[in-house]
């Protein structure tokens, strides 16, 4: 690795937990201050090779397969791909059904990210022990963590890091959010269900085709996915949207303007954002908008996105050493004795700038309402922004399902009603396409070739690769790694603000690394110094 | 303490009556469910491992109501290790394995393939997977191996870097395949109580799948069964007659795949793959992914299984312009009790 003769500090956290997938995280400290940053994933399988070959329609059922996370996401990119490839033109009713399929997804994921996977690195759990109000519901939270500790066993919820002086301590405030934890474990399961109404199961849907959706909606189950979907709406706007703004405006407020140096806050990357958008309207218009940024400079206001600008690079990664290129004439042959290359994750580049992606980006890109006024108010694009803007995004979503449903029960009733191009399920003797849309962890496009009614090339650009990747031919680093440059780790035994910004993002190592190979011998010697 | 802690008696009934219900046991059977979990005066240890997976399994198993997700959680099992839900990362977290380990007794759950090609294909702190899951076993009182992946090697297994199932590696101790993709919550759940009632396997196939929960074929009870008998086939999802028809023709693996999906249905039996219109991808079978592929075109048989000996269909096959892929044959009724019952290649 680039910098094993350094005399600084080292710390590596593998593996980051609390994530999807596997990922390693090096730094380099100095002065307390991270000074270098390298991210590695450590697990690959090899979806592309699988998939050359078969019939196209299979991609979709094994692309989902890239993440049970963020479910069904790769799927409906490529049906997408698909509906391109095949001549498929998606029925009124089929483009209804996937919004409402994707959005309980979005108003699931999103969700979970915040309580399961991210709220234990801001809450000091010991906290609670203190209470001393006579809320019966906090009482019986607070009995049970009590009795967990004294019997020795409270997994999952300790060990944790040190808790430091971010972590809220508050009592009222920790044990609420531990009943919040526990409640949207609940709330996860129901807007799952409410997905598989549509979806067949969940995670993994199983109607998404190309050409629409297989599940031929009823009053009855649509009446019941809606009653579902309005119960997770209420729990999204009173408990979600209220946590994130009672933290994000109050004891947490101080993460979020931090300044790391530079005007740089706790988190920060490149300040680069893209989107694609997602969610098509009946007009063709997407209710989540999509967009180019080039810095800060004109949020809210972006140039269009040109998919011919995508280039993936493999400078630092193990494939045999080539310019980079587009991926529709992307090559996966693999080098691992590349001097310099430290990770499987290849390297997206827009115009050749370095991206980020995911609901910051695209909240940037759009004009989120409240982001741009937490923006106002000091709030720099870091850590707590991303969190902040995946709630808005979250809620955005929402409140676009019951229209959705409202026209879809009015479509029913029309004569011609559809959900599927049947002129179009068989596979074309030739046909290319793709398929892009803001997925909950960001912009991604899969890249379909057809050639004698097979797969001939399968390319993905996902989320987790933009922000996951590793340097490229200019040394830029990818967002991960520049979100790290400048973080505070007061304690090397200790880095619990690694893992708040890696969190931040929302992972999914599994989507990152769906290319891949083994890795060199160089994983054997990276110790935890 | 008992292992329910401050869960009061009525949500423990309840818990336990959902615990016996996952486990097709009667309703006289709850108080022996109580009296087992009631009993128990520690909590057990419970240790969940993720090689090469799409965490889709533990997504899965997260997605129950009855019992709820943080009753498990909580207060039935200690989930010492589960690198999704853990507070924990880094060298903290890897300690809190390595004292379990040390422990020992501990029920071990395996999510995901391990590589077969080559062991860097999945590293984990800084070591390869297979040893992880060698060490962890070592000291398991019993390893449930979840979903298609951590099985049969599911879709990884196509892949180049070729991952097998835990029965693969491990060959010295009890081992409870539970495979689907992603795997049944209610299998998992259902399967640890089991264990922690009779403190052993509970009856399986020789893929080591539990009988109760892959005992039968799909197909045998589809609500859509009577359509195939009748030979009515779904060709045009926009066609609300067909909504109901037979999804045969679509590439339903139901007829080669054992699974009880038919009766448990999905997402607590609010929808299941066929009922979508969608049909079964056979993800329950060894055979999957690479043998249930094409996933979309009709199938005539997976090894052994073949359409034409499970359902009485002829006549009314031409009748929705059907030509001839398994007219002919002799229809010869329901497949029987001698009938194969292991739907796949290894």
């Amino acid at each position: 690795m680039a910098a094993s003769n350094t005399p600084n500090k080292r710390i590596v956290v593998d593996p980051v937990t609390r994530i999807e997938g596997h990922l390693k995280i090096e730094v380099e400290l100095e002065n307390g201050k991270v000074k270098d940053a390298w991210s590695s994933g450590t697990m690959a399988r090899g979806f592309e090779a699988l998939l050359t070959g078969k019939d196209p329609r299979d991609a979709g059922y094994v692309t989902s397969r890239f993440c049970g996370v963020c479910f069904s996401v790769h799927q409906y990119a490529s049906v997408m791909a698909q509906d391109m490839a095949f001549g498929a033109k998606v029925p009124n009713g089929g483009r209804l059904l996937r919004n409402l399929m994707m959005g309980a997804e979005y108003m699931y994921d999103h969700v979970i990210h915040f309580y399961q996977l991210t709220a234990l690195d801001y809450l000091d759990l010991t906290a609670v022990l203190a209470y001393k109000g006579k809320d019966a519901a906090l009482l019986g939270i607070k009995d049970k963590i009590a009795a967990l500790v004294a019997a020795g066993d409270p997994h999952p919820l300790l060990p944790n890091y040190k808790y430091d002086g971010f972590c809220v301590k508050d009592p009222e405030i920790v044990l609420t959010a531990v009943k919040h934890y526990l409640e949207a474990l609940k709330h996860q399961v129901l807007v799952k269900d409410a997905g598989a109404i549509l979806g067949g199961r969940a995670p993994h849907y199983q109607s998404l085709v190309v050409g629409g959706a297989t599940q031929y909606p009823n009053v009855e189950s649509l009446r019941r996915f809606r009653s579902m979907i309005n119960e997770s709406i209420s729990f999204i706007k009173n408990v979600y949207l209220a946590d994130v703004l009672l933290l994000g405006t109050g004891p947490l407020l101080p993460l979020g303007t931090m300044d790391v140096g530079g005007g740089k806050g706790l988190g920060g990357g490149h300040n680069n954002y893209l989107a694609y958008g997602a969610f098509p309207n009946a007009n063709g218009a997407l209710t989540l908008k999509g967009g180019v940024l080039r810095g800060l400079g004109n949020l809210g206001k972006p140039e269009p996105v040109d998919f011919n600008k995508i280039t993936e690079s493999v400078k630092s990664s193990w494939y045999k050493d080539a310019p980079p290129v587009h991926p529709y004439k992307g090559e996966q042959v693999f080098d691992l004795e590349r001097k310099d290359a430290y990770s499987f994750v290849k390297s997206p580049r827009y115009d050749g700038l370095s991206m980020e992606v995911g609901p910051l980006a695209q909240g940037l890109v759009h004009g989120f309402p409240l982001l741009m006024s937490l923006v106002g108010k000091g709030v720099k694009p870091g850590a707590l922004a991303r969190i902040a803007a995946r709630c808005e995004q979250t809620v955005l979503v929402a409140d676009a399902m019951n229209g959705w449903l409202d026209e879809l029960e009015a479509d029913m009733g029309k004569s011609g009603f559809a959900i599927q191009d049947t002129a179009h399920w068989e596979p074309p003797a030739a046909g290319q396409g793709y398929g892009a849309y803001d997925a909950p962890r960001g912009a991604l496009v899969h890249f379909l070739v057809v050639k004698d009614k097979k797969i001939a090339n399968y390319q993905a650009v996902v989320p987790s690769t933009w922000n996951a990747s590793p340097r490229d031919e200019k040394g830029v680093r990818g967002q991960y790694e520049e979100a790290l440059i400048g973080c505070p780790i007061p304690d090397p035994e200790n880095p619990i603000n690694i893992v708040r910004i890696i969190r931040s993002f929302d992972p999914c190592l599994a989507c990152a690394i769906h290319i891949i190979h083994p890795r060199t011998n160089e994983v054997l010697k990276f110790v935890v110094e | 303490m008992t292992s329910f802690g401050k869960i009061n008696r009525r949500d423990f009934m309840k818990f336990c009556a959902g615990t016996a219900a996952l486990l097709g046991l009667s309703d006289a059977a709850v108080p022996r469910v109580a009296k087992a979990l009631g009993a128990a005066s520690k909590k057990p240890a419970v240790i969940w491992l993720s090689g090469q997976e799409c965490t889709g399994c533990s997504i899965s198993f997260i997605n129950t109501l009855h019992p709820s997700v943080a009753d498990i959680v909580l207060d039935t099992i200690s989930l010492r290790y589960h690198e999704a839900i853990m507070a924990s990362a880094g060298k903290v977290a890897d300690k809190v394995l390595e004292d379990t380990v040390k422990e020992g007794g501990y029920v071990l759950v395996v999510e995901g393939s391990i590589p077969t090609a080559d062991d860097r294909f999945c590293y984990v702190a800084g070591k390869p997977f297979k040893k992880i899951v060698e060490d962890a076993a070592r000291n398991a009182a019993v390893i449930l191996a979840v979903g298609s992946c951590a099985t049969f090697g599911g879709i990884p297994r196509g892949t180049p870097s070729k991952g097998m199932g835990v029965d693969h590696f491990i060959k010295d101790k009890p081992i409870i395949n539970l495979p689907q993709c992603p795997v049944h919550p209610e299998h998992v759940i259902g399967t640890i109580v089991y264990y922690l009632l009779y403190k052993k396997a509970p009856p399986m196939d020789s893929f080591k799948r539990p009988l109760l929960f892959h005992g039968n074929l799909i197909h045998e009870n589809c609500e859509r069964r009577g359509r195939f008998d009748a030979g009515q086939f779904l060709t045009d999802w926009n066609d609300p007659k067909q909504v109901d028809y037979c999804l045969y023709l679509k590439g339903c693996k139901g007829p080669f795949t054992y699974s009880d999906c038919a009766q448990r249905r999905w997402n607590n039996k609010l929808n299941w793959c066929v009922g979508c219109g969608a049909g079964c991808r056979g993800c329950a079978e060894p055979a999957f992914y690479t043998g249930m592929s094409p996933l979309y075109d009709k199938t005539k048989e997976i090894r052994g299984i073949k359409v034409e000996t499970i359902g009485a269909v002829v006549t009314a096959v031409t009748a929705v312009g059907l030509a001839g892929h398994f007219i002919g044959q002799a229809a010869t009724g329901r497949l029987g009790k001698g009938g194969p019952r292991e739907g796949g290649e290894r």
